[in-house]
């Protein structure tokens, strides 16, 4: 029973990322819904089929291998495209901004 | 496998519900005001379908997607790094 | 203690902790052994099979490769006893525990993303941190940590004058001060990696 709840939740966890990378003003908004909903949803959802399907016990650890690999890169890139964005000139929407004043 | 047995398992919902959300990002694809936009919008579809691919190597009993799943998901990894290195050298002119 | 005097002493006792660290490092038998387990187990389980051939030439290649790719892996790594030790509680004791808040950090966050894009109610900023951590893997899954809890984003890392400092993206402000929104952030997972990596 708990694996359809893990999959119904890994299911919407990923729908509101997509409603919030439509809605939130800038990029560095939009990095945090992609980055927390992308990894959370599918660390739910791969959880949910390994425990789902039938199959050989190796087949299920390199389903857990696949999430582990989302959870690590997946932050990593996000780290790259804003500071990347950030130096080649997209101005941030801020009510503060510390990083600009430090390397102006 | 049919098409009914696919709207039965759950797994199959999962993967309809997954499709339908990237199909709705394309629009940040496309209409993305900068350049760092598109990239997100990219990174965010390509990972849904890495799911998509793991989803279908568990519906169909092919395991062998699995590996392709990793693939992708490392080409991913290469790709948005190599971008933001890109426009961070070179600016935003796309 | 005057304070300027008082500033000096803490300079002076964080470099001698620098250089105790960098006298800390493992030797290179056990560095080697540990990369050899990390790309053995990725091996077994991509590969999927048992068989003796199977195992022969995946333990003599990544033999090979991690007697020269050693130090890319485990060199950040310092704390004492023995080596089965090390890896035992390495592998059972702390890195669950690391799952297990992570596990719960992501799902609040996860939330919390949602009622933001519901409700739009956010007030972003730039703000800068501190923190102990020296090391470049330790920075590294501290960054990746921060970004994974709620309402944060790391943008940027800077050394200066041996301390580091990173640049986090805030989606809700509640104050500029560095301390109290280190605090605020970072909590339990730095004290966590600070007792493995330095």
């Amino acid at each position: 029973m708990i694996e359809y709840a893990l999959l119904a939740m890994g299911t919407s966890i990923m729908v509101f990322g997509a409603l919030g990378i439509l809605r939130f003003p800038d990029v560095y908004t939009r990095l945090h819904a992609s980055t927390k909903c992308d990894t959370g949803g599918a660390l739910s959802i791969l959880i949910a089929t390994a425990l789902i399907i039938p199959a050989p016990p190796m087949i299920k650890v390199k389903i857990l291998v696949l999430t582990f690999l989302i959870v690590m890169i997946n932050p990593m890139i996000s780290h790259a495209i804003a500071r990347g964005a950030h130096r080649s000139g997209v101005e941030p929407k801020v009510v503060v901004d510390m990083y600009a004043r430090d390397n102006p | 496998m049919a098409g009914e047995d696919f709207l039965v398992n759950p797994l199959g919902w999962a993967v309809l519900v997954l499709l339908g959300t990237s199909f709705v990002l394309v629009y940040r694809v496309l209409a993305g005001p900068t350049l760092p936009d598109r990239i997100v919008g990219l990174n965010t579809i390509t990972t849904k379908v890495v799911v998509v691919i793991a989803l279908l190597a568990g519906l169909l009993k092919e395991y062998f997607l699995l590996d392709l799943a990793i693939v992708l998901l490392m080409v991913n990894a290469v790709g948005g790094l190599i971008l933001a290195k890109h426009f961070e050298r070179r600016g935003l002119h796309d | 203690m005057p304070f300027y005097l008082k500033e000096r002493i803490e300079d002076i006792k964080a470099r001698h902790i620098v250089r105790r660290y960098y006298g800390k490092k493992l030797p290179r038998a056990e560095k080697i052994a540990m990369t050899w387990m990390a790309i053995m187990a990725f091996w077994l389980i991509v590969s999927g099979t048992l068989s003796w051939q199977n195992l022969a030439v995946g333990g003599s290649i990544s033999l090979i490769i991690s007697s020269f790719m050693y130090e890319n892996l485990t060199d950040d790594l310092r704390y004492e006893g023995s080596f089965i030790k090390k890896v035992l509680t390495l592998a059972f004791i702390q890195i669950p525990q690391y799952a297990f808040i992570m596990i719960f950090q992501l799902l609040e966050s996860n939330f919390r993303v949602a009622k933001h894009a519901l409700f739009l109610g956010i007030n972003p900023g730039i703000v800068r941190l501190e923190t102990d951590l020296r090391s470049a893997t330790g920075t590294t899954l501290l960054a990746n940590s921060i970004t994974l809890t709620p309402g944060t984003l790391t943008l940027d890392v800077a050394k200066k004058l041996d301390k580091t400092y990173l640049y986090v993206h805030w989606i809700d402000v509640k104050t500029l001060n560095m301390k109290k929104a280190g605090d605020e952030i970072k909590g339990d997972v730095e004290r966590w990696l600070g007792k493995i990596f330095w």
